[in-house]
């Protein structure tokens, strides 16, 4: 039997510039996938998977996703991306803040 | 029928009670260890208002140990910890703990014993901070420590360990024990609100006073609790490190606890007894926090964990 496991990984953050999620490490599962849900009104926002060999240095993986203005949720899906994971999430500003709530979930 | 009970070996290293309730080596997951977090019960899944944000802590997970330069750790026996750890943000020691600053993790069980004695909790733990930064970087962990969320038919109450590792840089290295200290009142321990849920005695770990010596409202030092710790020479090396705690269930008092070579008595001491919640009679939380003392992320690394009874 696999280990599963889901983490909320930004617990409805209000963000109003780019923001990067958490450093998460996932050495253990072998498939991932984000959940990104924007609640309210917010703008389009491109939300972009990331990995790392340490937890501090960071490279895209991956294109990104486009959360439209009407969108609620998109999901990313992950293969093959070493030990560390996190999103880059871009388009909110303070006039138009987006409040979003990140779930991550992992197999292995 | 007779019984034949053969352990595994990986608790040769522990000293469990009688009765090994749970035994968890993360190298097989989570094992129901989660993130701590507020009750999403008002409108719109909200969470009651509270002067610290319960829903920021960083999340917990399931750790190789992976250095910037030393590369992977794995863990004492086996690949992977359960790894608390904290967003790289921090206030000063004495003022309330900035969103994000701690890590907590906590298991959710309950007591199935009438005639209860003792609760142990066991680990063997490390601890660091990310390697961000040039330096030793002990300096930067402020504190860890141990606590059980317990309510028996009278009395919630939460024993606990910390150890202040570091107050606004400065190194400290001391135990505290949980206990409110006297005349606290409910203003004191709210930051200012004398309404809300809050009470003294609950939830320690991020209400009270806290004063720039490292004393505060929610934690009393453990006489001769001076100990350094191990702390290796550089954020990207950890030691694995023995930690006990026994609580006297029935008396409502610590018994002792070990760390490392050193046991301290602390029998006669005892935790803050509050007035009982509403539907969780016999809750038996036990839960491992960790605190970051500057804007950097400091880890916790957790091998496994032994909780038993008698």
């Amino acid at each position: 039997m696999l280990t599963f496991a889901t983490s909320v990984i930004e617990r409805r953050l209000t963000i109003e510039a780019a923001h990067t999620t958490h450093p998460y490490e996932v050495g253990w599962a072998g498939e991932a996938v984000f959940f990104v849900q924007v609640e309210g009104t917010h703008p389009a926002l491109s939300v972009q998977a990331q990995i790392s060999p340490d937890g501090l240095h960071w490279v895209d993986r991956g294109t990104p996703t486009t959360v439209a203005a009407d969108d609620e949720i998109v999901a990313l899906e992950l293969a093959n991306f070493g030990g560390w994971l996190r999103l880059a999430i871009t388009g909110a500003t303070s006039e138009q803040p987006a409040r979003v709530l990140v779930h991550l979930a992992l197999k292995g | 029928m007779q019984k034949v009970m053969a352990y595994e070996r990986g608790l040769e290293k522990y000293n469990p009670l009688k009765t090994v309730v749970t035994y968890d080596d993360f190298d097989r997951g989570f094992n129901g260890w989660m993130d701590l977090t507020p009750n999403f019960v008002n409108d719109d899944y909200r969470h009651h208002p509270s002067e610290v944000d319960l829903a920021s802590w960083a999340p917990t997970m399931l750790s190789a140990a992976p250095m910037r330069f030393a590369a992977t750790h794995g863990s004492m026996e086996g690949t992977y910890s359960l790894k608390l750890n904290t967003k790289p943000v921090a206030n000063r020691y004495e003022e309330k703990p900035a969103n994000g600053s701690m890590g907590c993790a906590l298991k959710r069980l309950s007591n199935f014993d009438p005639n209860l004695r003792y609760v142990q909790m066991e680990t063997w733990y490390a601890y660091t901070p990310q390697q961000d930064r040039l330096g030793f970087g002990e300096e930067d962990l402020r504190a860890f420590g141990f606590y059980f969320d317990l309510q028996d038919t009278e009395y919630r109450w939460m024993p606990g360990v910390r150890y202040v590792n570091s107050v606004n840089g400065k190194l400290t290295k001391k135990w505290q024990y949980w206990k409110v200290a006297e005349g606290v009142t409910k203003k004191d321990w709210c930051y200012g609100r004398e309404d809300g849920w809050q009470r003294p005695g609950i939830d320690n770990l991020w209400y009270g006073r806290r004063f720039p010596d490292g004393s505060a409202d929610a934690f009393q030092w453990v006489p001769d609790g001076d100990q350094d710790l191990l702390y290796n020479e550089s954020p990207d090396k950890i030691n694995w490190l023995y930690l006990r705690l026994l609580v006297d269930y029935q008396r409502r008092e610590y018994v002792e606890l070990q760390s490392m070579d050193r046991t301290f008595d602390l029998r006669g001491l005892t935790p803050t007894l509050s007035d009982p919640y509403k539907s969780i009679t016999n809750l038996i939380n036990p839960i491992f926090f960790v605190e970051t003392d500057t804007n950097r992320s400091v880890n916790l690394f957790l091998d496994s964990v032994v909780y038993s009874t008698e």
